[in-house]
């Protein structure tokens, strides 16, 4: 199911912003070629700013934006060409012309002619916005996977230390006895002594204490035991579903993140959240292990038997 | 009270494990220092097997987001929202919280700056944040590094828990501050 996920995101993605760029082209919503007039102010030393009011701007567009009746940029001119710097507060049309011109936060502009402090401008042509988008997310994603994969190393490298030490002393073995209840129950097919079941409670209670750093290492330690068990190799097994719906629920006690942000953007009551996301998670929990035990059984999901040693290429189990 | 308890816990439970399991592995003889890196041997191996499957999930997610497919699929789901009496405003959240953490952190964090943090959209919009994880990296990183690639019911399972998640936050949130 992941094949069609990812076919999905990535052709609804390309035609989406195919159709939207066709449709900005076609209504010239950019106003490309289109001259657009301002006033110019000097200001002390080098810099200068430029005004025009929310009126001419919505006409000239043939929008309605959100600003105050006279907007301003900061701009410098220089020789035939005028720099207007944007910002966040700036209208969205022209801090996107600004990123497709050169990713940056400044427009350079063409100077039409001057008069006194009136001044004409042609903006730089903007076009294929979203094209141009989805391939600089093509670039910055590919990096941004590989620099989270990296900087997993050393959290990595040192929860798989001490899980060793706490497998060679028999400590995972003890943990996995006082939870043997409820893990035989979630998870049958595991033997109830066996290092997965004290690697995933220590991952899920790693999650339990919003620890993230020591939970992905755990996790992955788990898979890694649960791998060992699994007879076929490059398929899920029924453990696994089961153990990473649990972890896509992310039940936690502390959502710290959310609280965290809650109280910066100074909240009275900052973990007013910690039942009510409680409540949330833990009902996403039990949701995903009843749909994984649901689910497995369904003829769509059934593991077929295949020839060992089969490669990547052969396809999803459908 | 409880709150404070479970904070300083968090903080001390890393090393407070990290001594219990020395102590006891170098009371049962193990020669810890030996074992330790005979486990974290390991580490670098798993990082670097995951990254294919990061950099493919990543990157789907990465183009859909940045076509504005997003948009499209907020108008077009608005409606059934309304239905069930979700905030629009929170809908976009509830969609990406799945795709993308540093997203819907994003999101979150610009909900609660236009609409205050105490309001009702605030506190149901970090409470749908608290209420799930990010499932499409969760999957990759966890599957990558065992190299599984059918993943079998795995989408399923983990998009239902989402969307009872979500939809849980609604509830509680409407029960008790809506």
């Amino acid at each position: 199911m992941l094949n069609y996920v990812w076919i999905g995101l990535v052709l609804i993605g390309v035609l989406a912003a195919a159709g939207s760029d066709i449709y900005d082209a076609s209504t010239n919503r950019y106003r490309n070629g289109e001259p657009f007039e301002l006033q110019y102010e000097t200001g002390p030393g080098n810099g200068g700013k430029v005004l025009c009011t929310k009126k001419y701007f919505d006409t000239f567009y043939g929008v309605s934006i959100k600003s105050a009746d006279t907007l301003t940029f900061p701009a410098t001119l220089v020789g035939s060409s005028v720099n207007i710097t944007t910002d966040e507060s700036s209208p969205q049309l022209w801090k996107t012309v600004a990123r497709t011109d050169d990713n940056s936060k400044q427009i350079t502009a063409k100077v039409l002619s001057r008069k006194g402090d009136r001044v004409t401008i042609l903006l730089p042509a903007t076009s294929l916005v979203k094209t141009k988008a989805v391939l600089d997310a093509v670039i910055s994603y590919s990096e941004m996977a590989v620099k989270i994969a990296l900087g997993l190393i050393g959290v990595m490298a040192f929860w798989l230390g001490i899980m060793k030490l706490a497998e060679d002393s028999g400590m995972i073995k003890i943990i996995a006895r006082i939870m043997k209840p409820i893990m035989v129950r979630v998870f049958p097919d595991i033997p109830p002594d066996h290092p997965a079941i004290g690697a995933m409670i220590m991952n899920m209670s790693a999650n339990m204490l919003g620890l993230n750093n020591a939970a992905t290492p755990l996790g992955l330690k788990a898979m890694d035991e649960l791998e060992s068990l699994n007879p076929h190799k490059g398929t899920a097994s029924n453990a696994m579903v089961t153990f990473l719906a649990i972890n896509t629920a992310g039940l936690t006690l502390i959502p710290a993140t959310a609280i965290a942000i809650r109280a910066a953007l100074g909240s009275k009551d900052p973990t007013i959240i910690l039942m009510t996301s409680f409540f949330g998670a833990g009902l996403a929990t039990i949701a995903g292990i009843i749909a994984a035990k649901a689910l497995q059984r369904l003829k769509i999901y059934r593991i077929k038997e295949e020839p060992s040693g089969d490669s990547p290429a052969s396809g999803d189990t459908k | 009270m409880i709150k404070t308890v479970l904070e300083a816990f968090s903080i001390v439970a890393i090393p407070l494990i990290i001594a219990a399991f020395i102590a006891y592995a170098a009371r049962k003889k193990v020669p810890v220092y030996e074992s330790f890196v005979a486990g974290a041997k390991g580490g670098f191996e798993i990082a670097i097997k995951i990254i294919p499957y990061l950099v493919a999930m990543l990157v789907a997610i990465g183009i859909f987001r940045a076509s504005g497919a997003m948009e499209l699929l907020v108008k077009g789901l608005s409606p059934i929202a309304h239905a069930i009496g979700m905030p629009p405003e929170v809908l976009p959240l509830a969609l990406l919280r799945p795709l993308s953490g540093s997203g819907s952190l994003g999101l979150m964090a610009d909900i609660m700056k236009k609409y205050g943090p105490d309001s009702f959209i605030g506190i149901l919009a970090s409470t749908m944040y608290g209420s799930s994880e990010t499932t499409f990296y969760v999957l990759a990183v966890y599957f990558g590094a065992v190299n599984i690639y059918r993943t079998r019911h795995a989408v399923a399972a983990g998009l239902i828990a989402d969307a009872v998640g979500m939809l849980g936050a609604l509830l509680i949130c409407r029960l008790l501050f809506g």
